[in-house]
């Protein structure tokens, strides 16, 4: 038993997990400070893929929103509605032509409201305008249907037009994603060289060991095993701590970020996408590691 | 293991450490490398070793000329070699057990056998209990038999001792002679020791290579003149 024990003890004294182990826990300030780079790195990688897709949930929310609605008179022949349909449609660059009727307007005006009954119980479908939704592929059309049936007053009652909402929103979001594209960047790189410098300092730290190693017929591979492996393990919990944190939080605020959006749903439900973010961002940390690690021993390893 | 030293000089800047010097080295030999302080004696190790290069002359260890011998076999080679440094070179944040493991761990040792073979290597130097301790814990003479154990333990085709018996007393001098001096007959093991010991040269009547200011001055086999073993 005490010999097993101890075979157990020496076995495991002698794997390379256990030989970073050590490095790591004879300099825990430089261990830590790779570590929280590498996290801190992860926070904003995952807050800004967080971010980044309930953004384009929201432009697309609002591109697949008739981008102009054209609000038709009472009593129109049904002749001219079909023809302003057909005319509506004959322009380039239309998605589609959606005629709502009056019934309709009501039937969409309930269910916007159904939870205030006092809205609906006094509206009829006759005091609700008809009208055309438009939606296009290509937004420069808009601008002329606007100027065309803006002045056919006798057909027309108004035109809501969504084009400085769609622009300015879509403004804002290239601002964002790449200010935060940047930003990302700018932090992986710093938390790449820090993890290098680091692990360059504790190959000089250890250029004892490694310098016996080699004369007792160590390769160049087993003596820079170790500080890969601390590299590697600097990726893969920074990577995981940081994008767990990132998400864990963005699940428990989740209702209240969605309500904030409503009826765009910002931050997804779908669990399963979590899990593939989470994986890849770990894949992505323990190549930042292993990475910046070899570039940091092959600095100082030069024998 | 045929180790050969043909026509090396080794000079560190304009001083000449090593001037011309040849000799061979077969399999199962016990050299004494004997001289005095700054003879070059350490020189010749550390370039059996390949810690340093020589300036001029070829030094080959079985055909693999080591100046132009690629990575890995040079690596192959020094896993072969068991070396108890004159400094020791221990690592100092490691126990003895665990210097001796990570020779082991270099070699591929059998994972296994690890635990049997440090045993072993720790009982034939007597420092059965001193094994969980650091190389700061340990005096002169346990540091001196540490390194020996390590050397031991790869089970080398060479063993390259440099001054072993410099730290330590008389007696334990003596057992670590006979200690090698067994190893040497039992498992034809290579030993090349550098001394200053001349009583223990003298005694063991083995090959002898002195050199003075860098040249050999001569080879020979010296008469036992005293029976320790």
């Amino acid at each position: 038993m005490e010999k097993s024990l101890k075979n157990l003890f020496i076995q495991k004294n002698m794997t390379t997990v256990n030989t970073t182990w050590h490095h790591i826990r004879r300099s825990p300030i430089q261990s830590f400070t790779a570590l929280i780079l590498m996290i801190f790195s992860f926070v904003l990688i995952s807050a800004f893929l967080v971010v980044s897709s309930g953004l384009a949930k929201v432009l697309d929310y609002f591109e697949t929103k008739p981008e102009i609605t054209i609000f038709i008179k009472d009593n129109l022949d049904a002749s001219i509605i079909e023809n302003t349909k057909q005319d509506l449609s004959n322009y380039s660059g239309i998605k589609e032509v959606k005629y709502i009727s009056k019934e309709k307007a009501l039937e969409i005006y309930k269910q916007q409201n159904k939870d205030n009954p006092m809205l609906t119980e006094m509206v009829t479908a006759n005091i609700l305008p008809a009208s055309f939704e438009v939606t296009v592929s290509d937004a420069s059309v808009l601008e002329k249907i606007y100027q065309n049936y803006a002045t056919k007053t006798d057909v027309v009652d108004e035109i809501i037009y969504q084009k400085d909402v769609i622009s300015s929103l879509l403004d804002w979001t290239k601002i964002i994603r790449k200010s935060g594209l940047t930003i990302t960047i700018i932090v992986i790189l710093i938390s790449f060289f820090s993890v290098s410098s680091i692990i360059g300092m504790k190959t000089t730290n250890r250029k004892d060991e490694i310098k016996i190693s080699r004369l007792l017929g160590a390769s160049n591979f087993y003596v820079k095993k170790p500080f890969l492996v601390e590299g590697l393990f600097y990726g893969f919990f920074g990577s995981l701590v940081g994008t767990l944190f990132v998400f864990i939080t963005v699940i428990v605020f989740r209702q209240s970020i969605n309500s904030f959006f409503n009826p765009v749903d910002f931050i997804t439900n779908d669990f399963g996408l979590y899990g593939i973010a989470l994986a890849v961002e770990i894949i992505f940390g323990c190549l930042i590691g292993l990475l910046a690690s070899l570039i940091g021993v092959k600095r100082y390893i030069k024998f | 293991m045929k180790i050969v030293f043909d026509k090396v000089d080794k000079n560190f800047g304009p001083i000449a450490a090593l001037k011309g010097i040849s000799f061979t080295v077969d399999q199962g030999d016990f050299i004494f490398i004997v001289g005095p302080s700054g003879a070059g004696k350490s020189t010749i190790l550390k370039l059996i070793l390949n810690q340093i290069k020589p300036s001029f002359g070829q030094i080959t260890i079985d055909d693999i000329d080591l100046a132009f011998g690629k990575k890995d076999s040079i690596d192959h080679i020094r896993r072969q070699i068991g070396v108890i440094f004159q400094d020791y070179q221990l690592i100092m944040d490691k126990s003895v057990e665990e210097n001796i493991a990570l020779s082991l761990d270099i070699i591929s040792f059998p994972k296994d056998k690890v635990a049997s073979k440090i045993d072993e290597v720790i009982k034939q130097v007597n420092l059965n209990n001193r094994r969980f301790l650091f190389p700061s814990q340990l005096s002169g003479g346990e540091l001196q038999r540490a390194a020996l154990a390590r050397a031991l333990a790869i089970e080398p085709k060479v063993i390259l001792a440099d001054e072993p018996t410099g730290n330590l007393d008389a007696e334990n001098s003596w057992n670590l002679v006979k200690l090698l001096k067994d190893i040497n007959q039992k498992s034809n093991t290579t030993i090349i020791m550098t001394t200053h010991n001349q009583e223990i040269v003298d005694s063991l009547g083995k090959r002898c290579i002195e050199v003075k200011d860098g040249e050999i001055l001569k080879k020979s086999i010296h008469s036992k003149k005293h029976d320790h073993s």
